[in-house]
């Protein structure tokens, strides 16, 4: 944190940041209007990922402060979102319509866009080296690196097996291959889900992708089933789920928990056979299987996981308690009780951004809070949701201030509301991290 | 300058915060870990006790206990009791320990109240007592609701053994019965407290030899697991066997270690 290398703070930046407050919860109301302003710059700033927190932190970095010079690093040039994949699936949109490019964070924010991968990063002297050898220089570094699986942690289910029983939990080609298996699929098969424990990517997004999988089924093949094998025993908005399978789905849906032997350990890809804790074997026609997770690589490379596999960080900033001057955001991060979710990541973005614009100028960051909203669709017309505000505790926790759940009694009206809410709130995540418009 | 220094000093506490030691020290301030060490000084940092920093689901917490030590007849860990301090009741759960183990390693899940540290006491047959420790913190998950659907019953018993158990080598044994485990502590839907329902004990035999019994109190999960280890000399019969408080009532499970 220390600000040895921003010997330009100066009044008038001081100035600018008066009376910016919560800063994660609304935009930044100081841009000034000056957006892509190139040139000398007050600070270097490199963006490792342009996911939801990567793509949402440029953005503010440069609406906080035109002068910084930001580098995104992301090796895709389009990027498709784990939000609405699972609508995809379900057969209710196009994988066009959950893609998002860099166009306007390189033309309208004056953002430099690289399309690398961030191979190393060394935080003694500050550097990032890039998948073709080229080595960035930074004075602050935001990484949203997103997860990357434990290989063989679930024996069986190595590098090799996404080819043959998909995890579909990195949006793209994942998705893809799994709604193909599913078109091939004869009718009166079984979709086996293989749900991890916790913590891990999306809590809901295994029981979203049970239900488009069954909304799927009973609109093109009536007779085939969908098994959910869970190692938990409670996950995510369950009791929404529940009553929804049982409105929409009646058997079509299965779900064993862990106290039912529900936990996986063993898994033949090839096969698409799984093997439960006490022993049962199941055979699938369509196997997916959502492995146990960890921070995205480049975390752990540069040393700032812990035992956990995952990021401890200070919430007030979401700097790292392991190395100066590195921000981390998003699903790599140990933040419960925020859940790991784009939402979440884009407003840990912003955060760290409004963090990195006041300790350029020399100022305290201002205090942080948080929101999330995670909307699920049970149906192509029934949605539920899950809100939550947060707030860093004067011990340097995340608190809950306020959450909210969708109704459980409510009638079809209210649901058919959310699941318009649902799209509405895709749509405006998606404009605000990568200026999608729809 | 001065803010700058103050941003300095915030940063150091930042990185300082997660050191919190986790060996055991600090175990004499907890009378009920204290009576568990008794008159003997513990060794701290060879016990390790295993569980996640963080969770979200305080109701079920995955927790591990393991010791490098010999489990021969005449040197072995007979006990290992977990203590959470800050739960209603403090202790968790009892493994009384055999030489028939072959390891002493066990795992279970548990209910952990508020972030806390949990504290774990092993003695061996020789008078060693070691003490560990962890530290959690609960968070009620953003995401996570409870379903109280159903209320498990007393039944349902699973075992699983290893496939191709060697004599003599260690093997990993998993048990799970249904039970809510329910702790006279929790109101009902309709605000009356639900009484309590426990169970007390698992026994595991073999050829008519106790391997293992775990007391449970009431900080054991719903549906109590356990996982430990058997390494039988000889090809024979195990028994499970649950027994629940007051009513006495047992489920058994049985399970054939075939030698190679």
């Amino acid at each position: 944190m220390s600000d040895k290398k921003n010997p330009l703070a100066t009044l008038s930046r001081r100035g600018l940041l008066k009376g910016v407050g919560a800063v994660g919860a609304l935009p930044l109301l100081n841009a000034c209007g000056a957006m892509g302003q190139q040139g000398g710059g007050d600070a270097r700033v490199v963006v490792i990922g342009g996911g939801f927190g990567g793509a949402t932190a440029a953005k503010y970095l440069k609406r906080g402060n035109p002068n910084l010079e930001v580098t995104l690093v992301e090796p895709n040039e389009v990027f498709y979102t784990c939000p609405f994949s699972n609508l995809y699936l379900g057969g209710l949109r196009e994988m066009n319509e959950i893609a998002h490019n860099y166009n306007e964070l390189r033309e309208v924010y004056g953002v430099q866009v690289i399309h690398q991968t961030a191979q190393d990063v060394d935080p003694v002297n500050h550097t990032v080296v890039l998948g073709d050898g080229t080595t960035l220089i930074y004075d602050k570094l935001i990484m949203s690196p997103g997860i990357d699986f434990r290989w063989n942690e679930l024996e069986g289910y190595d590098e090799a097996a996404p080819q043959y029983a998909p995890h579909a939990w990195q949006a793209g080609e994942q998705t893809r291959l799994l709604r193909r298996q599913l078109e091939d699929m004869d009718d009166g098969g079984v979709f086996v889900l293989v749900a991890p424990a916790n913590p891990f990517r999306c809590p809901p997004g295994p029981y979203e992708r049970a239900s488009m999988v069954a909304h799927y089924f009973s609109q093109h093949k009536p007779n085939s089933k969908v098994l959910i094998l869970d190692a938990k025993d409670n996950f995510s908005k369950q009791g929404l789920f529940t009553a929804g399978w049982n409105e929409f789905y009646g058997d079509r849906i299965e779900w064993v928990g862990l106290s039912n032997d529900g936990r996986v350990t063993r898994v033949d890809a090839i096969r698409r056979e799984v093997e439960t804790e006490f022993g049962t074997l199941h055979q699938a026609d369509v196997l997916n299987v959502v492995p146990p997770q960890k921070a995205g690589f480049i975390a752990e490379r540069a040393g700032l996981t812990d035992d956990s596999g995952w990021v401890p960080v200070n919430p007030a900033t979401f700097e790292s308690t392991q190395a100066e001057d590195i921000f981390v955001v998003g699903d790599a991060t140990i933040a419960a009780p925020m859940p790991k979710s784009g939402f979440s990541a884009s407003s840990q973005g912003k955060v760290a951004a409004a963090a990195i614009v006041a300790q350029v100028a020399g100022e305290t960051p201002p205090p942080a809070y948080f929101t999330n909203t995670c909307y699920s669709l049970i149906a192509p017309d029934y949605g539920i949701s899950v809100a939550g505000i947060y707030r860093t505790t004067s011990d340097g926790e995340v608190e809950t201030t306020s959450s909210g759940l969708s109704p459980s009694e409510a009638d079809a009206s209210t649901r058919a509301l959310e699941a318009q809410y649902a799209r509405g709130w895709y749509e405006a995540m998606a404009q605000d991290a990568w200026g999608t418009r729809y | 300058m001065r803010k700058l220094q103050s941003l300095l000093a915030l940063s150091l506490l930042a990185l300082l915060a997660p050191a919190a030691l986790a060996d055991g020290s600090g175990w004499e301030r907890h009378a009920a870990v204290a009576e568990a060490v008794g008159e003997a000084t513990p060794q701290l940092g060879q016990l390790r006790m295993q569980m996640p920093s963080v969770s979200e689901d305080g109701s079920a917490v995955p927790l591990e206990l393991s010791i490098d030590h010999p489990m021969s007849a005449d040197e072995y860990i007979e006990s290992i009791r977990v203590f959470a301090t800050k739960n209603p009741n403090a202790e968790v759960v009892d493994f009384f320990l055999t030489p028939q183990m072959g390891r002493p390693e066990v795992s279970t899940r548990v209910r952990v109240n508020e972030s806390q540290t949990l504290y774990a006491v092993a003695h061996s047959s020789t008078g060693e007592v070691y003490v560990a420790s962890a530290d959690i913190r609960i968070t009620v998950g953003g995401c996570l609701m409870a379903s109280d659907d159903d209320i498990a019953e007393f039944g349902q018993p699973r075992v699983a053994i290893p496939r191709s158990p060697s004599a003599g080598e260690p093997g990993e044994v998993r048990t799970l019965v249904t039970h809510p485990m329910e702790t006279g502590l929790r109101e009902g839907p309709d605000g009356e407290i639900l009484p309590r329902r426990l169970l007390d004990t698992l026994v595991v035999e073999y050829e008519g030899d106790t391997v293992l019994t775990v007391r449970m109190h009431t900080a054991v999960s719903e549906n109590p697991y356990m996982r430990f280890f058997m390494a039988p000399e000889e090809s024979g019969q195990a028994v499970f066997r649950w027994t629940e408080e007051d009513s006495g009532d047992t489920v058994e499970e049985q399970a054939t270690f075939n030698l190679s």
